[in-house]
């Protein structure tokens, strides 16, 4: 398989190839589906895509679409839930997905499950499997998803008609694991000062990745980063060096209003970001256990909870609880030299609102100045944040 | 000559004794608290967890009960203040805010709120939350780490899909796990309050909560007569006892055959619960407590709601007598309650099983004219499905609903007079399509 896209006969590479699939997402998956393979859509980050890979089918990531006023899903899904969940499903009612052979959902959130229901009741499509991701690490919780995880297997070779060996799957966490690699490269470009990468370019980089086959989305990636390292026209240098946390980010508009300021955001903690890709897949006897441990334990993401720190009378020890919980942040901050974070939910994100108040608290408790943004996944949202944004870059200097 | 003035709800005189039951138990945590026994906060796990903690000898008080408590008392806004003031976003769940506003209220003095209704409720030594249904419970229960420094449990309820929990060996395995979360719980539960299970008071309770559970369950079968004997109002009453079984479960049993006895009875005698009875209706999801009154004025238009609130129901029986572990017969019958539905919604090409696809089988098994839905604008759990729930009755059974958005809490957003005009244009509604439903030779 070639790395390279064709596109009405221009060829693009790395961060212009990247814009390009950013700007017209089904690009490549129209083709591919001339070429006979068969794409199965995606929520989120816990759909485990090292199974699909390992069977030749494409993963693609479904987002929503932050420009496209929504209409059609008012009809299924009341207003008062996440609106990037609204959109996404607003667009496959549109017939933007309508290029997809399947679906694969999990328990990313409450409305991402309910989501993942409603979707099956209004959009039929050949495949649909849904993942009851456990809401623990707890060990029956880690068995219980390897198991569901063989069941997600038995459908897909059903589907498929192929069997899905355990040396396929080990290849595929391999390509997985490399993607994270890159990425993880990718975002040491960001340690600099200035970054050598915009945030904005990182999503859009980041958004390809998941309209895009692993191996292509690989070999994007290492063009990207050797064009990077080449190029002399990087961002410029500014005061503020952002972490931008919290709910989905899936387009460049909250990014591009930061950046316009005087900040760049060099890290990130959110979907499509860095969450998906900061810990690697470890290869065990069986490959289901390994990829069960990663989903539930690994990736760190607020939906799944984590036992409270204990102290020896076995009460809650409140700054080792935020430190279990949020340590990872400093660890960014301090290799990505941070200086001030952007705490951001989406209106009616409940996993990432409850954790706002701890959060600052830590933040705050660690010395990191931070300001918190609550939005409803508009254009129109973006200018009366922009005003807090840069109210907070006063405070930081 | 003082005129009393006309009920227009039929209200169950057993109920009365079953409410009063529950309340107790704000009281019964104090003592325990100053008697030095262990005290939990518990979001409503559905029978999951609640025996155990029992078997273990902890007082128990539910948040999201005491979240009514608190707005029936008018108290509940100065907490949900409060909850913003620390930095809360204000579009999380009414329940979670107006406990995180007690919690910090509690810290900041050192005891027990004063303004506390019901005597408050005592700071707890564990707690308890379960992933069931909703991702506030879990994430508002780990925020409260900010002012309790008590230790958070989270019991796992597995959310299979439709299609999946039919395949091959996933009703055993969604068993198997939840046994094996429970065996987790226990032995969590025995190193923080150093002492052992009591297995035989765990299989006594196992049992005596199934036994509460197929008795109200029974009782709520009797709601399909004509005219309904039972008015939601009563139902949204005598559940506390059910899902918050804080109280003797034997004290409970005798309540709620006390309840069964006088249902059966208003059956047998054709007594409504509002009369005369013009239009069945089923109520969707949780009731703005804070102004239940709205249900006597549409009695008085000769509106009985029939059914209502499908989390707060227990579940279609099942025969457990032959499972001798209890936390087997504990898992069964909790997954029993939220899959219950699931194998006839997936005959009927209906994916969301719990929530949704009950309220089809309920309208067509109480012969609903209309269905009133409550979204919330602060709980995605009770709201999430409500638009489909809407399109569902109105394509499948031609039973229409009347939408009035509102809070569980926050009383603000509920608007009475204009939901009132709207419930009397809604009668036309009902009446034409009562008869499209039989120009279709649908039964009601
Ligand atoms: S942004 Fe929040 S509510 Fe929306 S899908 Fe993500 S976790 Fe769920
Ligand atoms: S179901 Fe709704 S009301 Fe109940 S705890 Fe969850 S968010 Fe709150």
């Amino acid at each position: 398989m070639t790395g390279n896209i064709r596109v009405a006969g221009e060829q693009k590479q790395g961060l212009a190839r990247a814009g390009q699939i950013y700007h017209d997402r089904d690009i490549r998956m129209r083709q591919l589906k001339a070429e006979g393979r068969k794409v199965l859509g995606y929520l989120d980050i816990y759909p485990v895509l090292e199974m699909l890979t390992a069977l030749d089918l494409v993963p693609f990531g479904i987002l929503g679409d932050i420009k496209e006023p929504i209409s059609r899903a008012d009809a299924c899904l009341p207003t008062i839930v996440c609106p990037f969940l609204r959109s996404a499903l607003d667009l496959g009612l549109k017939g933007r997905y309508d290029f997809l052979d399947g679906l694969v959902a999990a328990h990313t959130c409450e409305v991402g499950e309910k989501w993942a229901h409603i979707w099956r009741i209004y959009i039929d499509l050949p495949y649909i499997h849904y993942i009851d991701t456990p809401h623990t690490t707890h060990q029956s919780a880690r068995e219980h998803l390897a198991v569901l995880l063989s069941d997600f297997q038995g459908t897909l070779e059903s589907f498929t008609g192929a069997k899905l060996t355990p040396e396929r799957l080990r290849r595929a966490i391999r390509m997985h694991n490399e993607q994270r690699a890159l990425v993880r490269g990718l975002y040491d470009l960001r340690k600099p000062d200035p970054p050598l990468i915009a945030g904005t370019e990182v999503v859009q980089v980041l958004v390809a990745l998941i309209s895009l086959p692993v191996e292509e989305g690989n070999e994007l990636l290492r063009q990207v980063i050797d064009e990077v390292k080449q190029r002399h026209d990087g961002p410029k240098k500014k005061p503020a060096r952002l972490l931008l946390w919290g709910s989905v980010v899936d387009s460049t508009d909250l990014i591009a209003m930061i950046e316009d300021l005087e900040a760049n955001v060099v890290m990130d903690d959110t979907f499509v970001g860095s969450r998906a890709y900061f810990s690697d897949v470890k290869l065990t006897d069986d490959p289901l256990e390994g990829l069960a441990e990663h989903y539930l334990v690994d990736i760190r993401n607020p939906r799944t909870f984590r036992e409270t720190a204990l102290d020896e009378a076995n009460r809650k020890d409140y700054w080792a609880d935020l430190e279990s919980r949020h340590g990872y942040l400093k660890d960014y901050a301090r290799e990505w030299n941070v200086n001030g974070v952007i705490l951001q939910t989406l209106r009616y994100c409940d996993i990432q609102g409850y954790e706002v108040p701890g959060l600052k608290d830590y933040l705050e408790h660690i010395g990191l100045p931070c300001t918190y943004l609550e939005w409803n996944y508009s254009q129109a949202a973006l200018s009366p944040l922009r005003t807090r944004v840069q109210a907070f870059l006063e405070v930081i200097g | 000559m003082v005129e009393e003035k006309k009920k227009f709800i039929n209200r169950l005189k057993s109920m009365y004794a079953l409410r009063a039951n529950i309340d107790k138990m704000y009281a019964r945590t104090v003592e325990a608290s100053k008697a030095g026994n262990p005290t939990a906060w518990c979001a409503v796990n559905w029978w999951e967890a609640d025996p155990i903690l029992k078997a273990m000898g902890v007082e128990v008080v539910y948040p999201e009960n005491y979240g009514a408590v608190c707005a029936s008392a008018g108290v509940a806004q100065d907490y949900l203040e409060r909850s913003a003031a620390e930095g809360f976003p204000t579009y999380l769940c009414g329940y979670a805010r107006n406990c995180i506003g007690y919690a910090a209220r509690m810290k900041e003095l050192g005891e027990i709120p004063p303004e506390a209704p019901l005597g408050g409720m005592a700071r707890p030594v564990l707690l308890l939350n379960s992933s069931a249904l909703c991702d506030a419970r879990y994430k508002w229960f780990q925020s409260l780490g900010r002012y309790l420094d008590a230790p958070v449990w989270t019991v796992e309820l597995p959310h299979p899909g439709v299609k999946e929990s039919q395949a091959d060996g996933a009703h055993e395995q969604n068993i198997r796990f939840m046994v094996g979360e429970l065996k987790e719980f226990i032995a969590f539960l025995e190193r923080l309050l150093g002492k052992k299970m009591d297995w035989a008071r765990l299989d006594e309770l196992a049992s005596a909560f199934i036994e509460v559970n197929r008795i109200w369950y029974e009782i709520n079968e009797l709601r399909k007569a004509r005219p309904c004997p039972m008015h939601s109002r009563d139902f949204w009453t005598c559940m506390t006892a059910s899902l918050y079984p804080s109280g003797d479960p034997k004290e409970s049993l005798k309540l709620y055959r006390d309840l069964l006895a006088e249902v059966k009875e208003r059956v047998a005698n054709k007594i409504g619960a509002v009369a005369p009875e013009k239009y069945r209706l089923l109520f969707a999801e949780l009731p703005p407590w804070h102004d239940l009154k709205i249900f006597d004025e549409m009695a008085e238009r000769g509106w009985s709601f029939v059914v209502e609130s499908w989390a707060y129901h227990p579940p279609k029986p099942i025969d457990l007598s032959h499972v001798s572990d209890p936390l087997e017969r504990v898992a069964r019958h909790t997954y029993r309650w939220f899959t219950g539905y699931f194998a006839n919604a997936l005959q009927e090409d209906e994916y969301m099983g719990y929530f949704a696809y009950p309220y089809l089988e309920w309208a067509r098994d109480y012969q609903c004219d209309g269905a009133m839905l409550h979204p919330l604008l602060s709980c995605r759990t009770a709201t999430n499905h409500l638009v489909l729930v809407q399109d569902r009755l109105l394509s499948k059974l031609k039973v229409p609903s009347l939408v009035a958005e509102g809070d569980i809490v926050d009383f603000k957003t509920f608007d009475h007079p204009g939901t009132m005009r709207k419930a009397e244009a809604f009668e036309e509604i009902m009446d034409h399509y009562r008869g499209l439903r039989r120009g279709e030779g649908l039964p009601w």
